[in-house]
């Protein structure tokens, strides 16, 4: 670590959610060399699941089968959206890409055929994604078809009760039932979390002592649901494990986050960057960035002896409110780290709709950084902030990805097109000005 | 005095040893040290000790006994690998008393019937004494200076007999001395000395040619000693020293402690003389030796029986590991081989703490005496004003690092102690405090454990602060990575609390109700949490700061006189 | 490339081959080890007194920073410790006053530029793998090998500075640069159950087993740890068994690996 003090970096990505992990990513497939800081915190409320483009319009909660031609209604509607912006070519590749690299970390998904797919959550609802992780894609075969099938809980998991989901939406499903076991080794613990169980699972012995306790229970069901917990960091061969010793097909279902599949995720998004390198600066904070010609100087917090990161691009992945790239002050969204020009409504009393709830959603959900069409955020004249200053995810202005389900969709896909754009920018000579 | 209430006085001396030995050698196999000796009667210790002494001599124990006589008795190698002042004062004080003892003080048992014509005032007897005495003096010399350097880094435990033997010698010495120096230059010694060798067969002219010589020659005071004598005079004198006096008395240089000590004395020797300090000068000198000999068993001395026997012990131990009894008697032998040199304090790991916490007990020669008393008076009672909280804290506070036990000069097995004195503390009720805890619940604590005054962002600055545990969004991440939760079997087993709801507490406002949980005090401290906690909450770092507190509050509660 | 050694309190005690192999290896690289009168890191009071703790370690720094030297220690422990202590006399300024008056009373003063590193950190920063790998003259192919990296080393990063906390490498590319393989085990950033050991020794052996268990299970030959705590509770753990994991010190490892004779490497043999 200590080489990097000197080190010229291609690129430094700030933050490390899931725009930061996909921009650092791809930029290092692309063979730049990447740094990047931020703990990757929000990785963990993520549910597993890489939504594209699941709704639009947002006021018309309209839901769509296919996510391209969700984009092709959204590039009408929406033009200066940010995934509007993004080729569906480069979208397919982007998470192409994406999930081939955590399948090679052992985070396996569903081939992507280009259609959404319907997943049944742990409140026995319907969620509607792009990308499914291996493990849990059974259950979208059997949302569609709703053969006779079990769900199976554990007893002392407050996250997930089979019972329940079963009470929400067996009567469109009467072949839907529901069973209790206790996990093995937990017999006597009152409270179980799932990821101690998911830890447990991938010990043999547990596994197949798993597969004893529900085998006598397996009745005439075709397939059978767990909640996610089936592995952590192996969870590809616990899943097929399983399958084999019960001889069914065997689905997991996304609990509510912090969840298992979020840990996966993030370890998972940490494997891979490391296997490419990537130079990590976890629980460290950007507090100040100077940029010259062709060098951006990158100062980090509290690190002892203080440390600088010297960069020929960077990426503002911050995320918004919840990341901590956009603040709301009085009246006012300033953007954090560079105090960037934020695109946002007019006054504070026009950041919400009259009702809370209204589908449309509120002004203030598509603040953020307007951009030129490389995701370089603009200053208050209208042109890129510094030449090689790109912004990914969901800092970016224009959308409103919560409701159109397009969180995963929005950082991979843009952090693609930087990226690209970054890799021409530092082979091409160096514009003046 | 005569011979024979000498010789009664010299009997009771040696009777006294006697029981006190008899009394300190049996504490070899009555004192109980660790809950283990405790279950071993004396008759099986008195078994083991016997078959031991008796079997080493005929078993393969046997080289490894005769290599620690050699190197750790006779040449003191370890104390010479820690402490060569200390080593050289040692083998001076015990070179210089074992020859004095053997030819000055048992001269009538040993020297006289060995050597023909043996006179204490003859050479090279006078001389020996002289260089024997000399070194004892110089070996107590260094070994206190020695002994003075070592104290400024850490202060070393002391027992009441610890200093007497020290005092005692110092007497016999510098008695010793006077009275040589006062008999050399003493007009009444050679008056005594004329009397007892011509009687009357001497004519004044003879006696004044011999004061004469004796006046130049050894520094005798005498009253009208001319400061010139008469050449002449002074040769007669000398002829007649020579056939009377010669073959008994060497010239008085070789008594090169005395004679100058004589000479400095010079006109206060007659004085003396008139109030007979040479007799009082014997008795004083004599009566420090018998009484050195009575308690001799209760003084420093002592460890000239107990350290040879614990090198010994030690010998035997290396070639085969002792049994159960006997490893409870070498460690009641440790307490009275110990000469609290203070080495092992010097050396100590966690010396520094024990001055920055201002607890010596940590030190252990301190360690050493507390489980000694802890021993003696039994289960549950210490003198008034020891404090039980002070003692566990250095028994538990030790870093078991085992350089007390290597660098100990007389090789005591004091890792072995320690571990002794910490089950003993904890079967009595004051076990370290991650145990102690456990004793009742996180609820009954917190009722039990009052906020003291003065508590605040200075002792607890994590918890004291809003700001550390106001970002908690409670997401349970900390849980799911906690490997003691994970691993927790059972109700009683693990932990009440997880982590996420410690920090929950502290959000509350409830500290109180996390200081004594067992997540608090069951933490691996592995940092799961804190690396993984979405909003960089110290989250281990509050851990251990919570049982900062609760160590804090518990001294304030913890009974410092006895257990329950 | 001269530190000062900090073998600390358990090492000499209970593993002393972990020492001999340490000075063994670094020798052979180049590395000098200059021995300082020092003392535990304060870890017995780490749990009960902040300023007692920060008082140990700060006067071993103190040490080492008057003999203008950097602090090499084998112990994952002390490492933590160590770096912790700097790290708290850096942040609170009430303590850094405390600490320096006391030290200031042993006529010693408030370490300034010390730096504390650990063996492997060393071993994969300063001497470097390359150097590593060409003072290997007897690769261990084929040896499977599992890591076990040692939580007070890892975590946490902002203060360990060690590797990545959460997909650290360091540690199986020194493996790697001896010729062994590294296999990959879920739980290789676990703790080894050992500072719960005297609380709690049922849940501490489960933890340890745990590991243990998945080690096997991942096929490894071998596990290698570089803190002495883990290793002793790996052994210990295992005492009895008839078919153990074998447990082995990294500079073991490594020393092997460079054909020294396992005797000067505290090795049977």
């Amino acid at each position: 670590m200590n080489g990097n003090r000197t080190r010229l970096f291609d690129v430094a990505v700030i933050g490390a959610g899931m725009a930061g992990m996909a921009t650092s990513l791809f930029a290092a497939r692309r063979d730049l060399s990447c740094v990047q800081v931020g703990n990757g915190g929000g990785i963990l409320f993520a549910s597993g699941l890489l939504d594209l483009l699941g709704v639009h319009p947002v006021a018309d909660r309209r839901r769509w089968d296919c996510p391209f031609e969700a984009l092709s209604s959204l590039r009408r509607d929406l033009p200066d959206h940010p995934l509007a912006r993004v080729g569906d070519d480069a979208l397919r590749a982007a998470f192409e890409a994406f999930v081939s690299e955590l399948g090679a970390v052992g985070l396996p998904y569903a081939p992507l055929d280009g259609a959404n797919h319907p997943v049944l959550t742990s409140i026995g609802t319907v969620k509607t994604t792009y990308a499914v992780p291996r493990s849990m894609m059974a259950g979208v075969e059997m949302m569609r078809s709703r053969p006779s099938c079990l769900l199976v809980d554990f007893r002392g998991l407050r996250e997930f009760s089979a019972r329940q989901v079963v009470a929400k939406i067996g009567a469109d499903w009467p072949g839907l039932h529901s069973v209790r076991v206790e996990f093995p080794g937990f017999e006597a613990v009152s409270e179980l979390y799932a990821a101690h169980l998911a830890r447990a699972i991938e010990s043999a012995a547990t596994r197949d002592s798993v597969a004893e306790r529900v085998r006598p229970l397996l009745g005439d069901a075709t397939a059978v649901g767990f909640p996610a917990v089936l592995g952590l960091s192996r969870s590809g061969e616990v899943h097929e494990r399983l399958q084999q010793s019960l001889g069914l097909p065997v689905f997991e279902i996304p609990t509510m986050p912090t969840s298992v599949p979020g840990l996966r995720l993030k370890d998972a998004m940490e494997a891979a960057l490391a296997a490419w390198r990537v130079v990590r600066h976890v629980q460290a904070k950007v507090t100040k960035v100077s940029f010259d010609d062709d060098v951006a100087t990158l100062s980090l917090d509290d690190v002892p002896g203080g440390q600088t990161i010297r960069a020929r691009s960077v990426v503002l992945a911050t995320g918004r409110f919840t990341g901590g790239g956009l603040s709301a002050g009085r009246g006012h969204v300033s953007e954090r780290v560079l105090d960037l020009p934020v695109h946002q409504p007019g006054t504070r009393g026009e950041w919400h709709r009259r009702d809370f709830l209204d589908p449309a959603g509120h002004p203030v959900n598509r603040a953020g950084l307007a951009t030129d069409g490389d995701f370089r955020p603009l200053s208050a004249d209208g042109r890129p902030a510094w030449h090689r200053l790109f912004a990914t995810g969901s800092i970016l202005a224009h959308q409103d990805w919560m409701r159109e389900k397009c969180g995963s969709g929005l950082a991979i896909g843009t952090a693609w097109t930087a990226v690209e754009a970054i890799s021409r920018g530092l082979q091409a000579p160096r514009k003046a000005g | 005095m005569s011979a024979s209430s000498f010789r009664i006085a010299v009997y009771i001396a040696l009777g006294l040893c006697a029981l006190g030995l008899l009394w300190r050698l049996s504490a070899w196999l009555r004192v109980r040290i660790g809950p283990d000796a405790r279950a071993i009667p004396f008759h099986r210790r008195l078994a083991s000790a016997l078959h031991g002494a008796f079997s080493f001599a005929f078993s393969r124990r046997l080289p490894g006994v005769l290599k620690a006589f050699l190197l750790d008795v006779l040449l003191q190698r370890r104390l010479f690998a820690e402490a060569k002042v200390r080593w050289l004062g040692h083998l001076l004080i015990l070179l210089g008393f074992t020859a004095l003892l053997l030819m000055h003080a048992l001269a009538a048992l040993l020297t006289q019937k060995l050597f023909k014509g043996y006179q204490p005032t003859l050479d090279p007897y006078l001389f020996l004494r002289n260089v024997f005495g000399a070194m004892a003096v110089a070996g107590i010399v260094l070994v206190i200076a020695g002994r003075r350097r070592a104290q400024r880094v850490a202060p070393t435990a002391h027992r009441l007999g610890d200093r007497v033997f020290v005092a005692l010698l110092s007497i016999v010495m510098v008695s010793g001395f006077l009275l040589e120096a006062q008999k050399i230059a003493s007009p009444a010694a050679f008056q005594r000395m004329v009397d007892e060798y011509f009687g009357e067969d001497i004519s004044p002219e003879d006696l004044s040619a011999l004061k004469a010589a004796w006046a130049v020659d050894y520094g005798v005071a005498f009253e009208d000693a001319a400061a010139d004598p008469d050449p002449a005079l002074l040769e007669t004198g000398r002829e007649l020293h020579k056939d009377a006096c010669a073959s008994c008395h060497s010239l008085p240089t070789s008594a090169f402690v005395s004679y100058p000590v004589s000479r400095v004395m010079g006109p206060a020797v007659r004085p003396l003389d008139d109030v007979d300090a040479a007799k009082w000068l014997w008795y004083l000198h004599v009566f420090a030796c018998l009484l050195g000999l009575a308690v001799l068993p209760f003084t420093r001395l002592f460890h000239a029986i107990s350290d040879p026997v614990s090198l010994l012990v030690n010998g035997a131990a290396s070639s085969r590991p002792l049994s159960d009894a006997g490893r409870a008697s070498r460690r009641a032998l440790a307490i009275d081989a110990c000469v609290r040199c203070g080495l092992c304090d010097t050396r100590c790991s966690v010396a520094p703490i024990a001055r920055f916490m201002n607890n010596a007990s940590l030190l252990p020669s301190h360690k050493l005496l507390s489980t000694f008393r802890f021993a003696r008076e039994g289960r549950g009672r210490l003198r008034d004003g020891a404090r039980y909280d002070r003692i566990a804290e250095g028994a538990f506070l030790c870093s078991s690092c085992g350089r007390c036990t290597e660098r100990c000069p007389v090789g005591l097995g004091l890792d072995d102690l320690w571990t002794a004195q910490r089950d003993d503390l904890a079967a009595a009720g004051h076990p370290a405090a991650a145990k102690w805890v456990q004793s009742r619940t996180a609820s009954e604590w917190a009722d039990l454990l009052p906020a003291p005054p003065g508590e605040g962002p200075a002792v607890a600055p994590l918890s004291s602060d809003r700001r550390t545990f106001s970002p908690c969004v409670q997401c349970q991440t900390c849980t799911n990575v906690c490997p003691v939760v994970a691993h927790t079997a059972g109700a009683g087993d693990g932990v009440d609390l997880t982590p996420q709801k410690v920090m929950n507490l502290l959000r509350l406002g409830m500290v109180d109700l996390a200081l004594g949980s067992r997540m608090v005090w069951d933490c691996a401290t592995c940092y799961q949490c804190q690396e993984h906690c979405p909003e960089g909450i110290r989250v281990t770092d509050v851990m251990l700061e919570l049982r900062q507190s609760a160590y804090r509050r518990l001294a304030t509660v913890r009974d410092r006189r006895r257990p329950e | 490339m001269k530190y000062a050694m900090f073998v600390g309190c358990t090492i000499p005690a209970r593993l002393p081959a972990y020492e001999t192999s340490t000075r063994a290896v670094l020798a052979r690289l180049g590395v000098e080890l200059v021995d300082l009168p020092f003392a535990c890191c304060g870890n017995t009071v780490r749990g009960l007194d902040q300023d007692a703790y920060v008082f140990a370690s700060a006067r071993n720094l103190a040490l080492a920073d008057r003999a203008g030297l950097d602090v090499l220690t084998p112990c994952k422990c002390c490492f933590g410790n160590l770096r912790h202590a700097l790290r708290f006399l850096s942040q609170d300024a009430g303590l850094r006053a405390r600490i320096g008056r006391a030290l200031e009373s042993e006529g010693l003063a408030l370490p300034e530029k010390v730096q504390v590193h650990h063996l492997l950190s060393v071993l994969f920063h300063e001497v470097g793998v390359q150097a590593i790998a060409a003072a290997v003259t007897a690769p261990r192919t084929g040896l499977k090998v599992a890591a076990h990296y040692g939580c007070h080393a890892l975590r946490p990063s902002k203060v360990t500075q060690f590797d990545n906390p959460l997909a650290p490498t360091l540690f199986e590319t020194l493996v790697r640069a001896t010729g062994a393989t590294a296999v990959d085990w879920p739980r290789r950033l676990d703790c080894c159950g050992d500072p719960l050991h005297d609380a709690n020794p049922p849940l501490a052996g489960r933890l340890t087993q745990a590991k243990l268990d998945d080690a096997r299970q991942n096929g490894a030959d071998v596990l290698a740890t570089a803190c002495p705590y883990c290793q002793l509770r790996f052994a210990d753990a295992q005492a009895g068994r008839t078919d153990p994991l074998p447990t082995i010190l990294f500079p073991q490892l490594l020393g092997l690996a460079m054909g020294l004779h396992p005797g000067r490497l505290g090795l049977p043999g």
